[in-house]
C-alpha cells in the first residue's frame, strides 16, 4: 500500500474547505510537481516515449505542414502542424478570431494522405471546421512577434539570442484555446478511460501543447537557415530547455470550474493529500537543505519573473520579499520531526497568500515517492447524483453546516449582484457585464452557485414549515427548479473541495483567481495578466527538451527537476558555441 | 454530420436550455437523448419527433402526483415529454424501492417514452434494478420492456407484438416502472405466451453501439442539428463594442 492509499483510508489533516477553497487562496496557488505538465514529462520519461519527425515541409517563410510521431509502450500518435500566414490585422487571442498563425491536432495512430488532406481542410478553421474523431487535441497558437523576429535574426546572424527575451515572454508561441473531448468531432474524452497514456485530465492536451513546443524550436531554426544558410546556427540547448510555450486565456475557464465541480475536487484533494503526506514526513538535514534549495530557486525565477500588471508585480515582489525571511527561518529553527507542520504554521502567521502556498508547492516538490502515484488520481467519473430519500430537515442541517459560506453573502445590494456572467453570440465567448447597465442577465449563465444555493436553502425552510417530514424528493415534485442545485449539495457534500467559496456576482470578485486556479493544475508560471480577466502564462518553460526525451534518461530524478525555472547565463563567445543548423535532432 | 457524444449532449443541453428548460431538467433531457443515440437507440430521431410538441408545451404545467403511498406512486404527466421534469418521478421510485425494497411507479400520459431509459441508466448505475413497461400501439398492440440489472447502465431491451390482444385495449399513454433494491428483475418472455418478438437488444449489443459511436462518432441528419443550433442561439447575448470589452481582452495580439 503506497503512501497515499494509507492516506485515503483515514483522510485525516486535510486543510478545511474553508480555507483552501477561497478565491483569493485558489487564485494564489502554484503549480506543483503534480500539475499536468510535470506529470506528463515523467511519465513520458518513466516509459520511453520517442518522438519523430516524419515531415517538415515548411517554405522559407516558415510556412506549411510538419508531422511528429509520438510513440509510446502502448500506442502511436502523430502531431499535426499547420503553418500558415497571417495578417497582423486578423492576429487576435481572443476566441473570436478566425485565423491563427499555426493550428495543429493531435493523432491517435496513423496519418494517411486523406487524414491529412481531411485535417488540412478542416484543423486550419478551428471551431468552423468539422474535426476527425480520431483527432484527440485540436488547437491553435499565435506568435510572440518580437521573440520570433529577435529569434529568427539572431539565429540568422549566428548568434545565440539574449535569454532575457524569454525572461520576458518565454516563448515563441502562444496557444488560444486547446480543444479536447468531442469539440467540433473531436474523439471523446471517455474513449480514452481505458488508455494508458492520456486516461489523465488534460494529458493529451499537455501532450499536444509539448510537440508545438518542439515545432516552434525547429521552426525558427529552420527560418533562420532558410534566410542565411551559411551563417545560421541552432538554438543553444539552455535556451531551447527555457523555451516554453504560452497561453492566452480569458473567461471560458471559468464556467469549466464550476460545471465540474467533481473533477475540480479531485485535482484539490490530490494536492492538499499531497501537502498532507509532505507535512507527515521526518525531514533530515538533506531535506532541509533540499528545501532552502526550492526556496532560493523560486525566489529568483519570481524575481525574473516580468510582467505589466501592477497588482500582479506587487504579489510577486511581496513573494520575494518574504522568502528570505522563510530562508531564515529555514535554517535557524532545530530539526524537529513536526518542523514541516511548524513552518506551515509560522507561514499562515507571517506571509503573504502566495508566498503561503509557495511554501507548500515545495514542501510537496521534495517527497516525490510519497506523493507522485497522486498523479493518477486526478481523473473522476462526474455525475451529480440526487440523493431522493434524504430527509429534507437533513437537506437543510447538510447546507447550514457546509455551505455556510453560501449563505452569508447578501445577494440583495447592489455590490452583491453587480456583475452576471453570460455567453455572447460571437462564439460563445464568455463575458462578465454589469447587471443594472448592460442588456442580456435575462440569459446569465448560472455559475454564481452562493446566490442558488441560498436560494434553495429558503425555499427548502419554507417547505419544512408545513411539511417538516418531508424528503428531498417530495420537495422537488413541488419545487423542481431546485434539482441540479440540491444534486450538486448532496453530491459536494462528500467531495468539499467541489465548489468554490465566494459570491461570483461580488463587484469585488476577481475573476483572474479562477484563471490561476485551473492554470495552476495545468502547470502555469509566469503569471502575466493583461486585464482583470485576460491572462497569458508559460507551460513548460525549462522542460526537458525531446532530444532529452528520445535519449532515455537514467536519471529520471534529475530529469523531473525544472520546476521553477531561471535565466540562463548569457554565453560570452556565443559564435564559438554556435552549432550549425543542419545539426539539429529532429 | 458526424458528431461527438459530448458534442451531442453539449448542444442538447443548450438547445433545450433555449426552450426554456430549468438548468438540471435541460442537463438530464441532454443525457437521456445522448445516451439512446450512443446506445444506437435513435435519440436525436425521437428528439426530432417531439420537438414541436415540446416546443409547445406549457412549462408550467408540472408532472403531478395523483396517489401515493409507501410502495406505489401515480403520476399524470400532463401529456408532456418525458424529457421535462419526468426524472423526478423516477427518482421518486428509487426513494421508494429504497425505503421498502421494491416500488410500482406509474406515469400516465407522457410522450416520447422511449427517451426514459436514459435517465433510469443513471438510477441502475446507483445500484437500483429496475424494469420498465410500456405499449407503443393499440394495434396490433404491441409492448416494450426495459431491464436494467442494478450497477449496470445499459439494459436488455425487448419488444414484441401480443397476438391475442384483450377485448378492453383502451390507449395507454403512460409508463410502468418497477424497481426493487435487491431482486433482479430481467425481462425474460414466457415461451408459452403468444407473443411474436420484434426487436431483442442485448446489453452485449447496446454496449458495442456505444463503444462504436466513441469510435467513430455519431451520424445526425444536418437538419436537426442546425435547427437544435437554432433553439441554442437563443441563451447567447447579442454582442455589441460594450459586451465586447466584456471578455477583458484586446482586440489584436501583435506584440
Amino acid at each position: 500500500m503506497t503512501s497515499a492509499d494509507l492516506l485515503s483510508a483515514a483522510p485525516l489533516g486535510l486543510r478545511p474547505a474553508d480555507e483552501v477553497m477561497r478565491l483569493e487562496r485558489l487564485g494564489s496557488l502554484h503549480a506543483t510537481r503534480l500539475s499536468f505538465v510535470r506529470s506528463l514529462v515523467r511519465q513520458m520519461a518513466r516509459q520511453r516515449w520517442q518522438i519523430s519527425r516524419v515531415r517538415f515541409d515548411l517554405n522559407a517563410e516558415g510556412h506549411g505542414t510538419a508531422v511528429y510521431r509520438l510513440q509510446t509502450p502502448h500506442g502511436r500518435y502523430h502531431g499535426v502542424m499547420f503553418a500558415q500566414p497571417l495578417d497582423d490585422a486578423n492576429r487576435s487571442d481572443r476566441v473570436i478570431a478566425e485565423a491563427w498563425d499555426v493550428t495543429f491536432g493531435l493523432v491517435e495512430g496513423d496519418v494517411d494522405d486523406t487524414l491529412l488532406a481531411q485535417m488540412a481542410a478542416n484543423v486550419p478553421l478551428q471551431e468552423a471546421g468539422r474535426q476527425h474523431p480520431q483527432v484527440l487535441v485540436l488547437s491553435r497558437a499565435n506568435k510572440s512577434l518580437r521573440n520570433f523576429a529577435h529569434f529568427v535574426d539572431a539565429l540568422a546572424r549566428g548568434e545565440q539570442p539574449d535569454p532575457a527575451w524569454l525572461t520576458r515572454v518565454g516563448y515563441l508561441y502562444r496557444t488560444t484555446a486547446v480543444y479536447g473531448n468531442g469539440k467540433f468531432g473531436l474523439a471523446d474524452f471517455a474513449r480514452l478511460i481505458d488508455n494508458p497514456d492520456f486516461r489523465r485530465p488534460f494529458s493529451a492536451q499537455m501532450a499536444g501543447v509539448y510537440l508545438l513546443r518542439h515545432f516552434s524550436i525547429e521552426q525558427v531554426e529552420h527560418l533562420a537557415a532558410a534566410r542565411a544558410p551559411h551563417t545560421a546556427c541552432a538554438l543553444d540547448i539552455e535556451l531551447r530547455r527555457y523555451l516554453g510555450i504560452g497561453n492566452s486565456t480569458g473567461l471560458g475557464m471559468a464556467p469549466f470550474l464550476i460545471n465540474h465541480p467533481q473533477l475540480i475536487a479531485q485535482w484539490v484533494t490530490q494536492r492538499e493529500t499531497a501537502l498532507t503526506l509532505a507535512l507527515r514526513q521526518a525531514p533530515d538535514e538533506a531535506d532541509r537543505e533540499r528545501l532552502i534549495a526550492l526556496t532560493r530557486r523560486a525566489m529568483q525565477h519570481l524575481a525574473e519573473t516580468v510582467t505589466e500588471d501592477a497588482e500582479q508585480t506587487e504579489r510577486n515582489a511581496a513573494t520575494v520579499a518574504a522568502l528570505p525571511d522563510v530562508l531564515t527561518w529555514l535554517a535557524s529553527v532545530p530539526l524537529e520531526t513536526d518542523i514541516w507542520q511548524q513552518l506551515v504554521e509560522w507561514s499562515a502567521r507571517t506571509l503573504p497568500l502566495e508566498a503561503q502556498e509557495l511554501i507548500n508547492t515545495l514542501l510537496i516538490e521534495l517527497y516525490p515517492d510519497q506523493v507522485d502515484a497522486l498523479e493518477e488520481r486526478m481523473g473522476v467519473e462526474e455525475n451529480l447524483d440526487l440523493e431522493p430519500d434524504m430527509p429534507l430537515m437533513r437537506l437543510r442541517q447538510l447546507i447550514e453546516t457546509h455551505y455556510g459560506w453560501a449563505l452569508a453573502h447578501d445577494y440583495a445590494s447592489r455590490e452583491g449582484t453587480y456583475w452576471f456572467w453570460y455567453r455572447s453570440a460571437e462564439k460563445e465567448e464568455p463575458r462578465l457585464g454589469v447587471r443594472h447597465a448592460e442588456p442580456g442577465a435575462d440569459k446569465e449563465m448560472p455559475i454564481a452557485i452562493g446566490p442558488r444555493v441560498a436560494r434553495t436553502h429558503q425555499a427548502i425552510c419554507d417547505f419544512l414549515e408545513l411539511h417538516p417530514r418531508a424528503t428531498v424528493v417530495d420537495f422537488l415534485l413541488e419545487y423542481p427548479r431546485h434539482k441540479e442545485v440540491v444534486r450538486r449539495i448532496q453530491t459536494l457534500i462528500k467531495a468539499p473541495y467541489g465548489d468554490i467559496h465566494a459570491n461570483l456576482w461580488h463587484r469585488d470578485m476577481k475573476p483572474m483567481h479562477l484563471l490561476r486556479t485551473k492554470l495552476s493544475f495545468f502547470g502555469a508560471s509566469r503569471f502575466d495578466p493583461k486585464s482583470d480577466r485576460w491572462v497569458r502564462i508559460t507551460l513548460f518553460q525549462g522542460a526537458p527538451l525531446v532530444e532529452e526525451l528520445n535519449a532515455e534518461p537514467q536519471d529520471l530524478a534529475d530529469f523531473d527537476d525544472w520546476s521553477f525555472p531561471l535565466e540562463p547565463a548569457r554565453q560570452g563567445d556565443v559564435h564559438a558555441t554556435c552549432r550549425q543548423a543542419g545539426g539539429v535532432v529532429s | 454530420m458526424n458528431v461527438s457524444y459530448n458534442e451531442l449532449q453539449g448542444l442538447c443541453r443548450k438547445a433545450f436550455s433555449g426552450i426554456g428548460f430549468e438548468e438540471g431538467d435541460a442537463a438530464d433531457a441532454a443525457d437521456m437523448v445522448a445516451w439512446m443515440q450512443c446506445h444506437g437507440l435513435h435519440g436525436v430521431e425521437q428528439l426530432n419527433r417531439g420537438l414541436d410538441y415540446l416546443l409547445a408545451e406549457d412549462p408550467d404545467a408540472l408532472p403531478r402526483l395523483i396517489y401515493q403511498d409507501g410502495d406505489l406512486a401515480v403520476l399524470d404527466g400532463q401529456g408532456h415529454s418525458v424529457l421535462r421534469s419526468i426524472s423526478l418521478a423516477t427518482e421518486l421510485g428509487f426513494a421508494k424501492a429504497r425505503a421498502r425494497g421494491l416500488s410500482v411507479v406509474k406515469i400516465r400520459r407522457c410522450h416520447n417514452r422511449q427517451l426514459i431509459m436514459g435517465y433510469l441508466s443513471r438510477l441502475a448505475g446507483r445500484g437500483m434494478n429496475i424494469t420498465a413497461f410500456w405499449r407503443n400501439a393499440q394495434v396490433p398492440l404491441t409492448e416494450q420492456v426495459v431491464g436494467f440489472r442494478a450497477g449496470h447502465t445499459i439494459p436488455e431491451v425487448r419488444v414484441y407484438s401480443v397476438r391475442d390482444v384483450p377485448e378492453e385495449n383502451e390507449p395507454n399513454d403512460g409508463i410502468t416502472l418497477v424497481m426493487a433494491n435487491h431482486v433482479e428483475l430481467l425481462p425474460s418472455l414466457g415461451a408459452d405466451h403468444d407473443l411474436d418478438l420484434l426487436a431483442h437488444h442485448p446489453e452485449s449489443e447496446l454496449l458495442a453501439c456505444r463503444q462504436l459511436a466513441l469510435r467513430e462518432g455519431i451520424q445526425v441528419e444536418d437538419a436537426i442539428w442546425t435547427r437544435l443550433k437554432e433553439l441554442a442561439h437563443r441563451i447567447l447575448v447579442e454582442s455589441s463594442e460594450a459586451s465586447r470589452s466584456g471578455a477583458g481582452a484586446g482586440e489584436h495580439d501583435n506584440d
